[in-house]
């Protein structure tokens, strides 16, 4: 395993004209899990894309397990072992539940990767058939959140996975992500609204006011919360 | 920029436009004269094809058809009943009346609710292969494949058609530029971007459709008419998928969705054919294909915007950094003006043992309840419980398996969304759903259509909203942000803008799916703030799918657990939350017992 997990340098993005998130700078060990909060249109979202490469770089650097993909593609970078977890719908709608599994971990063995999806989300065995176009808003969340779980990837970038899911599943998930971390040890960076879901999974968290990063700290800090909520309700 | 100054400024460009062809005689050679006049009828159908394809998103292949109707309205008149004045005014009604009913047929095939895009592209594409046969088979009396000619015709000089060709030309174009830029016209942009949404919004995007369709027809078919009296020669041609198709790469050369850059499209290609085809016929054809796939490699959009792009960014670093926010002023809808439907007695809404199943897998049945105006009842229950087609069986008819649900009074029977919308129903989806491509303020202008007819050719600079809608605007800050395209905005907002589209309804039922996804602890209790005030004062009746339980409870006077297609319980807050149910199947342990353990995942729908 490489020295590095996620590495972004001064990372700018956004569209044409409008910059979102300037000289962004995060780095995380190999197999740590970062949070990163902020309120509504601070650029959470835009610096997902952006490390993905599905919005322009506008100067700085990224880099993921050592390698570096400041100019890549998102294929390529996918290729790189990073998997996204996107907010909005990002299934196959018109395929069914395996097809979906399958697609992604077409070079996995897919016995393996539905052991996986078994561990994590049984209730998805039982629908491998159904078309994932018919499944709720909060269960098609779990599909994707599966599909990348199994494909067991260097490295993860979760979008908001929380939005939509019932209070039981959010507790429960948690456990399922660190879970899936132990035994990959997939560096991850999870973009959060949900406070107490973020402290309980990640190890660490940022704060990202107006495209920047405005504050950072330890999970396991007593004050974490607080310090948080400052920054969330200014 | 005023809005007279605006409309000035185009009838301006307009008479400007008229002087040209004024002058074109007198600049041009015969054989120019004679061949633009052709060229300009062509670049009014081309115009057409713009409007359905470029604003409204339907590629059509078949406006040669229409073009043809005119002009073998006008051979056949002349060819068997002679010219006479009385007898040109017939062809000419003659021609639109066929035109219109034709394009009335296929409009109806073409758009009927539920028809795809590409169906709608098929059907045009089949219509000329079809006009085509017909006319091959009409004998004597159409003239087969060599058409009709030497019919007599109008005593017109050249000159004078060209004349004729150009005005046509220019009033057309500028009145569908007038059209398309007014609020009315934006509608159609509304429908190509997301036409789901516009239906929940209460519009009947068909009719939309078919009437844009049936005026793009009738231009056609006036271009075909002048095209027939002024050549004396109509050929099945004319109503070929050739020429259709042309038509769609002239509009695609010179940029769909700019009017002007299909007309020049069609011009400069029309003419530089003929100047060139005859010299080298082979060559010519080779040179415009090559240039067709360069400009579409290359210049996705067309000639046109890539040609104004660079005196327009001169221009806006003239004049400074634009704020188009600055064009759109919110005004508070007066209270007294509100037009939704008034509260009526009973149940604001009642649904009576709804069903739906897909095939064999039930996903809803015997639910069955109902509320009143003033009543903020959410609804909760584990992901796959049903919630989403809950909702969606309320807000259109053809939804439900079985049972049946009343609104205000009126059952909905199998009525389409937008005739729900109609009876008080306002929907906001789970995935926000807004017009990428429009404005903040553009968006909720479209919200607003259903209650304020758009003008056709002014646009308004003031965008008066009812109260509820400004709250949520205010809020979020949306309201700074009037100027820009949905599509930029985060999530979060966008699921704020969508709130505020389906306030702008005045909804008396108001079915709401997770309206404060995305938004901070913050912002969602002012949502909630606003949502309860919206019941206590005006009396809505709110439908409302959260998870966040805390939420729910705050602003809830009711609420109903659904747990794998049934009701399960329905009570009030504190009976249901404080049920062992709900702890079982949905509720979590609480903040503090966020699980490490990793505990596999269930959901609550029927296995």
């Amino acid at each position: 395993m490489s020295a590095s997990g996620i590495e972004v340098q001064q990372l700018s993005s956004g569209y044409a004209g409008a910059k979102v998130i300037r000289e962004v700078s995060l780095a995380t060990a190999p197999g740590e899990i970062l949070a990163v909060l902020g309120k509504n249109g601070m650029g959470k979202s835009t610096l997902l894309k952006a490390m993905m490469g599905l919005l322009p770089r506008m100067g700085g650097s990224v880099r993921f397990a050592g390698r570096e993909a400041t100019r890549l593609p998102p294929y390529a970078v996918a290729r790189l072992g990073v998997g996204y977890v996107a907010q909005e719908k990002a299934l196959f709608q018109d395929l069914t539940v395996e097809e979906n599994l399958r697609l992604a971990v077409r070079r996995t063995d897919f016995e393996v990767a539905l052991a996986e999806v078994e561990r994590a989300f049984p209730f998805l065995l039982q629908r491998l058939k159904q078309r994932a176009g018919t499944l709720s808003g909060g269960e098609q969340k779990m599909l994707l959140m599966a599909r990348s779980l199994a494909v067991g990837g260097k490295v993860l970038l979760i979008d908001e996975i929380t939005e939509g899911l019932q209070p039981s599943v959010i507790d429960r998930l948690a456990g399922v992500i660190r879970d899936a971390r132990a035994r990959h040890g997939t560096t991850m960076l999870l973009v959060e609204q949900h406070l107490p879901f973020a402290l309980a999974v990640a190890d660490r968290w940022a704060v990202l006011d107006r495209g920047e990063i405005a504050d950072t700290g330890a999970a396991g800090e007593p004050d974490a919360a607080a310090r948080i909520l400052r920054h969330l309700s200014v | 920029m005023t809005e007279s100054r605006r409309l000035g400024f185009i009838l301006a460009a307009a008479l400007l436009a008229c002087a040209i062809v004024a002058a074109g005689p007198y600049l041009l050679d015969t054989y120019s004269v004679n061949v633009l006049t052709r060229s300009l009828l062509y670049a009014a159908v081309a115009l057409t094809v713009d409007l359905l394809w470029g604003y409204l998103g339907i590629l059509t292949f078949g406006q040669s058809v229409f073009f043809a109707i005119g002009a073998y309205a006008a051979g056949l008149v002349f060819t068997h009943l002679d010219f006479s004045n009385a007898n040109a005014v017939l062809a000419l009604g003659l021609g639109i009346g066929a035109a219109l009913l034709t394009a009335a047929i296929v409009g109806w095939l073409a758009f009927w609710h539920g028809a795809s895009a590409l169906y709608a592209s098929v059907i045009t594409l089949v219509l000329p292969i079809v006009a085509t046969q017909l006319l091959y088979s009409g004998g004597t009396f159409t003239g087969s494949s060599s058409g009709l000619s030497g019919f007599t015709s109008f005593d017109v000089s050249m000159e004078g058609w060209f004349w004729i060709a150009g005005f046509f030309l220019v009033a057309v174009t500028t009145g569908a530029f007038i059209f398309v830029k007014s609020d009315a016209g934006r509608l159609l942009v509304a429908v190509r971007e997301n036409e789901q949404r516009c239906k929940y919004l209460g519009l009947d995007t068909s009719r939309l459709k078919i009437a844009v369709y049936l005026a793009c027809a009738a231009i056609g078919a006036v271009a075909g008419y002048l095209y027939a009296g002024y050549s004396m020669v109509v050929a099945p041609e004319l109503a070929g998928f050739v020429f259709g198709t042309e038509l769609v790469i002239w509009t695609a050369l010179g940029g769909r969705g700019t009017l002007l850059g299909p007309v020049f499209g069609a011009l400069i290609v029309d003419y530089e054919s003929a100047q060139l085809s005859g010299d080298y016929p082979f060559v010519w054809q080779l040179i415009i294909g090559i240039v067709f796939v360069l400009v579409i490699v290359a210049f996705p959009r067309g000639l046109l915007p890539m040609v104004v792009a660079l005196p327009r960014r001169l221009l806006a670093r003239a004049r400074g950094p634009a704020s188009p926010a600055g064009e759109m002023r919110l005004v508070r809808l007066d209270p007294t003006l509100t037009q939704g439907e008034a509260p009526g007695d009973g149940a604001a809404l009642a649904v009576k043992d709804v069903a739906k199943h897909f095939g064999s897998l039930s996903v809803l049945s015997g639910i069955d309840f109902s509320a009143r105006a003033g009543e903020l009842v959410s609804l909760v229950g584990p992901n796959g419980a049903g919630k989403t087609t809950l909702m969606r069986c309320i807000a259109d008819g053809s939804e439900r398996s079985a049972g049946s649900i009343v609104v205000n009074g009126h059952d909905i029977g199998r009525r389409p969304p937008e005739a729900c919308v109609a009876l008080g129903v306002g929907r906001k989806f789970q995935m926000a759903n807004v017009f990428e491509t429009l404005t903040v303020a553009q968006c909720l202008q479209v919200a607003r259509v259903r209650h304020a007819r758009p003008s056709f050719w002014k646009r308004s600079r003031t965008l008066p909203l009812p109260e509820a809608a400004l709250h949520v605007l205010a809020t979020t800050g949306l309201d700074r942000q009037l100027g820009t395209p949905a599509h930029l905005l985060s999530h979060g907002m966008k699921q704020a803008l969508e709130l505020a589209m389906v306030l702008a309804l005045e909804p008396r039922v108001l079915l709401l799916d997770e309206p404060t996804a995305g938004l901070t602890k913050t912002e969602r209790m002012q949502i909630g703030g606003i949502l309860t005030e919206l019941t206590r004062r005006q009396g809505l009746c709110i439908l409302l799918v959260e998870h966040d339980l805390d939420f729910v409870r705050e602003i809830s006077s009711r609420i109903i657990v659904l747990h794998q297609g049934r009701i399960v319980l329905d009570g009030s807050v504190e009976e249901v939350v404080n049920s062992e149910l709900v702890r079982q199947v949905y509720a979590g342990s609480g903040h503090a017992g966020i699980a490490h353990s990793a505990q596999p995942i269930q959901t609550g729908a029927p296995a």
